[in-house]
């Protein structure tokens, strides 16, 4: 950003010099000299408090910019008052000259496209006004002004999108980078010690094998941790579905994935997670104490597959149309709902005593 | 080293492992079952240097070594004649590491926190010849199939066929290898070499990339 207000504030500079050094040498043609010097004068002071304050100041307030066109305004409405009417109707610079640009160019710095056109237009609109009417070669100004306003408002904004990309990916490098390193010590250590401590300790039997029991827990539980990828957006917008689904994994719930990443819209990874976390909330509630489920992530070509199994106390899947016709929509139905919305699917199969498969699928584009 | 002239044959086991306190457990835990523990290694050149001297059956191996990775000391076992058998037991949960140490010969997976009972269990199997999959291993597999697939031209890569896909599905959705040959009417040992196929198509492609990397790079000459 601070980038850019330097910019505007070397235009604006240079365009001072230029229009004075041109006046200098009688264009455009005064006829009333004291007037056209003071009007220049007070660019040259209103060039250095903007310029000076554009580079020290951390944010540059929109009421300065709104100020800068003002005066840019009033320089080119006073032209008449110092050049002859014949020579302003017939196409001669205004005073201001192309530091008018200067303005529309912090506009657009401030404000992007809306901005820069904005400020284009309040001054063309004043250069119009001042030559009192429109002709071909007149407006030719005003339409330049108006374009510096938009394509310096869209090359302004497509730097600040590459900036801030830039700056994303440098903060996820670092994050990437300390979270590896962790990773590496809390391996070297802590999941070392304890797993060992579960395995003596359900070896020993009593209270240590509960001991145990709890250290394997949480070695499981920091392991995942440690190993599961950053749920990070993508510059196409893709999440890595692994990311969503791993932090689900728990004592009795495996979770099975790709080595590699598996991409899938936000929107839809999202729904996705969401319906695999109803499944296995079914799972707690329906299948049992001891039941377990196992969570497996596909990718295939055309779609993404999660499916999850468990192998507890199972329904009569007829349970479930039945359900549906008495008006019970319970969560069968918000799982299928979510991936309809998704553009996928849902199947749910049980039996008896023989558990439960859940099978979403979401197509890709 | 190794207590060789057991009457029983004990299977002798290398534990690689760069954790002392862990190394020595997992051994005490071997020899009370039974195995002969031949040699102990907490590094990658050790593990390599052992296991060629000692010719353990099967190799225990973590992934995780101070000077390298147990993916090394997998390809370099697998040069040696006899190959031993390798077992990867690892806390890592590194996923490319598992894949590539089993693609470059190893033949079973555990993850740490196993039980006792499930680690011998798994090296007699691994002793045995059998693949030893957990649900994580087999959905790694699926996925590994899945990535070549897409990489390449289809007939030069490996595929599974769909009784493969489908039995390494239910492996990784928790069903036993009985439960399998259950729901799908095969016999255990027909699941099992499904199971193994998956792996074994999965080492040969990798074998034949090295041998084409190979003769690319003019080693051959």
């Amino acid at each position: 950003m601070q980038r850019w207000w330097r910019v505007v504030a070397a235009y604006r500079v240079l365009a001072l010099a230029y229009t004075v050094g041109v006046a200098a040498t009688g264009a455009p043609p005064y006829r009333h000299e004291l007037a056209g010097g003071v009007v220049l004068a007070a660019l040259a002071v209103w060039t250095v408090v903007t310029t000076v304050w554009s580079l020290r100041a951390r944010d540059v307030p929109p009421a300065l910019v709104a100020a800068d066109v003002v005066v840019a305004a009033a320089a080119i409405l006073l032209t008449p008052v110092a050049v002859a009417r014949a020579d302003v109707a017939g196409g001669a610079s205004t005073l201001p000259g192309p530091w008018a640009a200067a303005p529309v160019l912090a506009a657009a710095v401030l404000r992007g496209v809306p901005g820069g056109i904005a400020a284009g237009l309040v001054l063309g609109a004043a250069d119009i006004a001042e030559r009192a009417g429109l002709a071909q070669n007149t407006v030719y100004g005003a339409v330049l002004l108006v374009l510096v306003g938009g394509l310096g408002g869209y090359v302004v904004r497509l730097s600040q999108r590459a900036e801030a990309a830039t700056a994303a990916a440098a903060r996820l490098e670092a994050a990437t980078a300390e979270r590896e390193r962790l990773a590496r010590e809390i391996h070297d250590s802590v999941l070392q010690v304890l797993a060992l401590v579960a395995r003596r300790g359900v070896g020993a039997g009593g209270d240590a094998a509960e001991l145990g029991r709890l250290a394997g827990e949480q070695e499981v539980a920091l392991r995942r941790l440690v190993a599961t990828p950053l749920p990070v957006v993508d510059a196409h917008g893709d999440v890595d579905v692994r990311a969503l689904l791993e932090p689900l994994g728990r004592d009795r719930v495996t979770v099975s994935c790709p080595a590699t990443p598996v991409l899938l819209a936000r929107g839809y990874a999202e729904e996705l997670a969401a319906a695999s976390r109803a499944a296995l909330a079914n799972v707690e509630r329906h299948a049992g104490a001891d039941a377990h489920a196992w969570v497996l992530l596909e990718d295939d070509a055309d779609s993404v597959v999660v499916s999850i199994r468990d192998d507890g106390v199972g329904f009569d899947p007829s349970r479930l149309t039945e359900a549906a016709r008495d008006g019970r929509l319970g969560v069968a139905q918000s799982i299928l709902g979510r991936m309809q919305s998704a553009g996928g699917s849902a199947l749910v199969d049980s039996t008896p005593g023989a558990g439960t498969e859940v099978e979403l699928r979401v197509p890709r584009r | 080293m190794c207590p060789g002239a057991e009457p029983s044959a004990a299977l002798r086991i290398l534990v690689v492992d760069d954790h002392p306190i862990w190394r020595d457990g997992v051994a005490r835990d071997l020899e009370g079952a039974g195995f002969a523990v031949c040699g102990t290694a907490g590094d990658v050149a050790q593990a390599v240097r052992v296991a060629t001297a000692t010719r353990p059956d099967v190799v225990l191996l973590d992934l995780h070594l101070p000077d390298g990775s147990g993916v090394d000391v997998a390809r370099a076992l697998a040069g040696i004649e006899p190959a031993p058998r390798i077992l990867v037991l690892s806390a890592s949960g590194e996923r490319q590491d598992v894949l590539d140490a089993l693609t470059a010969g190893a033949t079973g997976y555990l993850v740490k926190s196993a039980s006792s009972a499930d680690l011998v269990e798994a090296v007699r199997r691994v002793s045995g010849g059998d693949a030893v999959f957990t649900p994580g291993l087999a959905g790694l597999v699926l996925g590994e199939y899945r990535r070549l697939a897409n990489d390449g031209p289809a007939d030069a890569q490996p595929h599974l066929t769909e009784r493969e896909t489908e039995v390494l599905r239910l492996v990784a959705k928790g069903l036993t290898y009985p439960q399998i040959a259950d729901r799908l009417v095969l016999s255990v040992r027909t699941v099992q070499n499904h199971v193994q196929n998956t792996l074994t198509k999965l080492q040969l492609h990798n074998k034949a990339q090295l041998v084409r990397y190979a003769l690319e790079q003019g080693i051959d000459e």
